[in-house]
């Protein structure tokens, strides 16, 4: 398991809250009880179901699963719509394979995640909650099962959850054999034992999502920071972070000095993130891939980009898996993009052209840089094809995919060219290249 | 006879003529309609791409999308290694090779496949009846129907459409579609246990990671 870094003490923690007090054992819901769990439910079962979703749109709590949706508002809209039944979904699935914050913060408190669900179900007036996870992480089903069982024996979901006569079942599921599961639209799918390809939005899954009733699918880190905001206001979760993207956020770690996850305030610059493990290093930065498999590689000097939705997406980059990568002198840019956008492309799921086809013929464009073998233009056709292909996008997974390349044309054009025009890998990575080229550059390796 | 100039004008001319006096075919759809069968919605032609290979991937999504469940598919992959599907209506010989086991080919040691064996339903009846008959429960019952036997046999995912109603290409669509479910027994088979098949991609991606990072060839 990842291990959480420790940051500035003046970096507020809102979703890593009680780890600290609970750490002796995370699975003890007693400790947990007295270190303020399930606080926040009362105060959203005193403050009724309208008012907690003012509170949290008032907070600004934005999705921490990528996308970035206002959750306040994704509630509202699941409410807006008459239904018999409604669900609310707690996304643990963590798609991106090098990235562990959903399972770490499963671990770290999952009484968290359960008692955001349980407020969430509250809420959007839902009595079934699900909370999905991976089934292939060896025991967390059973523990987590183990917790909610022991959540509604103490009475905070189950039959009445905590006084308020309202009935709230959470059930926890694993799911597994597909990248895509992290897809709220395919999450729904494979809950309703279809296959692993993902809808046409909208209709938005708040207006018809599982089993075509009104669902709620958040991440779960989202739901981690709502008891917080419920206890402590608000006005004091706004006044952390970016004005348009308040709270802190879990983000993962890597770079040449090490490796970790933080929880950061949103807005943070990219410096001072990647400063917790060291930044770059003796190599010297050469590219931040921000975003996780889907993301975007940013030049050295986008060190000053804060860490909010729109200054990422901006940059050519985005949240997404809460992965941040730092990539020093020795890696090859196109060959990270090369690996980056085939990944992609093997995961898709086939249901549209732009993913099926468009993400093969975007990743050919890569192998091709990256073997020695480019075609006159090549470097063109990724252009248009990254715009086609986000322009036509049936899912978020082709649009973002785009990005490892599109941002190797944006900001490494230069060593794009020497792969496409010159036949040379400036980092000695594309051994073929500097083969082919006659120009074996120093520090190749095999 | 062939070598007499003009003789194909001639003859193409007096194709002209007689389709000139025969009745015209043309008709005023929309105002008047064709004489079909009710059903009929057309010929199912698929695509060749530039190298003459099929373009469909087997990818099953028409078959879901068909309201009346009319297409069915399967067939080798180009080099005879690979069985996908047997179909009663159609039988697609080739697919993209490289893109079908991604989608839905998984390899099979008899290429000459032509019946799907019978097995011993009883467990295949006993998940059903624990899980109600419920096609929502398609993925856990899929789950342990691989569990039962180690892999899903044919004669187990139709018992499986018959009995809950779900259609067979839903069943299969979603049996093809998650990496951890196989659809023929491990030992006939090159490709990791079961369970295996998605964390193998996963770790390779992982590993390739790695190597980039540390300015090693990642290929
Ligand atoms: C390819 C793909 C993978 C995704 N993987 C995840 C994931 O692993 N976990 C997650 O919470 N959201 C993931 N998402 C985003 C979800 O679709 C959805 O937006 C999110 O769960 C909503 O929660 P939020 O509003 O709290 O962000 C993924 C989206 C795409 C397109
Ligand atoms: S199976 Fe998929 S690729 Fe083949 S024809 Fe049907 S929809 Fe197209
Ligand atoms: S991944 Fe196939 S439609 Fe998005």
């Amino acid at each position: 398991m990842t291990a959480f870094l420790t940051t500035p003490p003046a970096w507020p923690t809102i979703i890593l809250a009680r780890t600290k007090a609970i750490a002796a054992d995370p699975w003890d819901l007693d400790a947990a009880v007295r270190a303020g769990a399930f606080e926040g439910l009362r105060a959203a079962v005193r403050t009724g179901a309208t008012g907690t979703i003012a509170e949290v749109a008032a907070s600004g709590l934005r999705g921490r699963g990528g996308s970035g949706y206002p959750t306040g508002d994704k509630w509202r809209a699941a409410t807006n719509v008459d239904a018999d039944q409604r669900y609310v979904i707690a996304n643990g699935y963590g798609a991106d394979p090098a990235t562990q914050i959903d399972a770490a913060l499963m671990a770290a408190d999952p009484w968290a995640v359960i008692e955001g669900l349980v407020i969430a179900a509250f809420a959007v007036g839902a009595s079934e909650a699900i909370l999905a996870v991976r089934s292939d992480q060896p025991g967390l089903v059973a523990r987590l099962e183990g917790a909610v069982a022991e959540v509604e024996a103490a009475g905070f979901a189950g039959h009445d959850v905590a006084g308020s006569g309202r009935r709230v079942t959470v059930t926890v599921r694993g799911l597994q054999g597909s990248y895509m599961l992290g897809e709220e639209t395919v999450l729904i799918k494979a809950l309703e034992g279809k296959r692993a390809a993902p809808d046409q939005r909208p209709p938005y899954p708040t207006e018809r999502g599982l089993f075509d009733r009104p669902t709620v699918v958040n991440n779960v880190a989202t739901l981690a920071a709502v008891p917080w905001i419920l206890v402590h206001g608000a006005a004091a979760f706004a006044a952390v972070g970016s004005t348009d993207a308040p709270g802190t956020a879990l983000v993962q770690l890597r770079g040449p000095g090490g490796a970790g996850i933080a929880e950061v305030p949103m807005g943070a610059s990219l410096g001072e993130i990647t400063a917790l493990v060291g930044g770059a290093g003796a190599h010297g930065l050469k590219a931040l891939l921000v975003g996780g498999p889907t993301g975007g590689f940013l030049p050295a000097d986008a060190l000053d980009t804060p860490y909010t939705y729109a200054a990422l997406r901006e940059a050519g980059a985005h949240i997404g898996s809460g992965s941040i990568v730092i990539a020093d002198d020795r890696a090859c840019i196109v060959d990270l993009a090369r690996l980056l956008t085939r990944f992609a492309a093997d995961q898709a799921c086939g249901k549209s052209i732009p993913c099926r086809i468009g993400l093969r013929r975007l990743s050919e464009i890569g192998e091709r840089a990256a073997a020695g073998t480019p075609r006159a233009g090549d470097a063109q056709l990724a252009a248009d094809l990254a715009h086609d292909v986000a322009a036509s996008a049936l899912c978020d997974h082709e649009r973002t995919a785009t990005y490892a390349l599109a941002s190797v044309l944006r900001y490494f054009r230069t060593e794009l060219d020497d792969h496409l025009l010159r036949s040379t890998c400036p980092a000695g990575v594309c051994t073929p290249i500097a083969v082919a080229g006659g120009a074996a550059s120093p520090g190749a390796s095999a | 006879m062939t070598t007499v100039p003009g003789m194909g004008l001639v003859r193409g001319m007096g194709l002209t003529l007689t389709r000139f006096f025969k009745p015209k075919a043309t008709i005023m759809w929309p105002e008047e309609q064709a004489d079909v069968a009710p059903k009929f919605r057309g010929r199912l032609q698929l695509l060749y791409d530039e190298y003459g290979t099929l373009k469909c991937e087997t990818c099953f999504q028409c078959a879901q999308a068909c309201p009346i469940e009319c297409i069915d598919m399967g067939g080798m992959d180009t080099r005879g290694r690979f069985h996908v599907h047997w179909g009663p209506p159609e039988t697609y010989g080739e697919r993209r090779e490289e893109s079908a086991i991604r989608r839905s080919g998984r390899p099979v040691a008899d290429a000459e496949f032509t019946r799907f064996d019978a097995i011993d339903l009883s467990a295949v009846d006993e998940i059903l009846e624990a899980h109600d008959y419920d096609p929502k429960a398609l993925l856990p019952m899929l789950e342990e129907l691989q569990a039962a036997y180690g892999h899903l046999p044919v004669a187990a995912l139709k018992q499986l459409s018959r009995r809950t109603g779900a259609w067979y290409a839903i069943v299969y669509g979603a049996a093809t579609s998650y990496r951890h479910l196989r659809l023929e027994p491990p030992t006939v088979t090159a490709v990791p246990p079961a369970g295996e098949a998605h964390k193998a991609a996963e770790a390779g991606y992982l590993s390739a990671l790695d190597a980039a990072l540390d300015g090693k060839a990642s290929r």
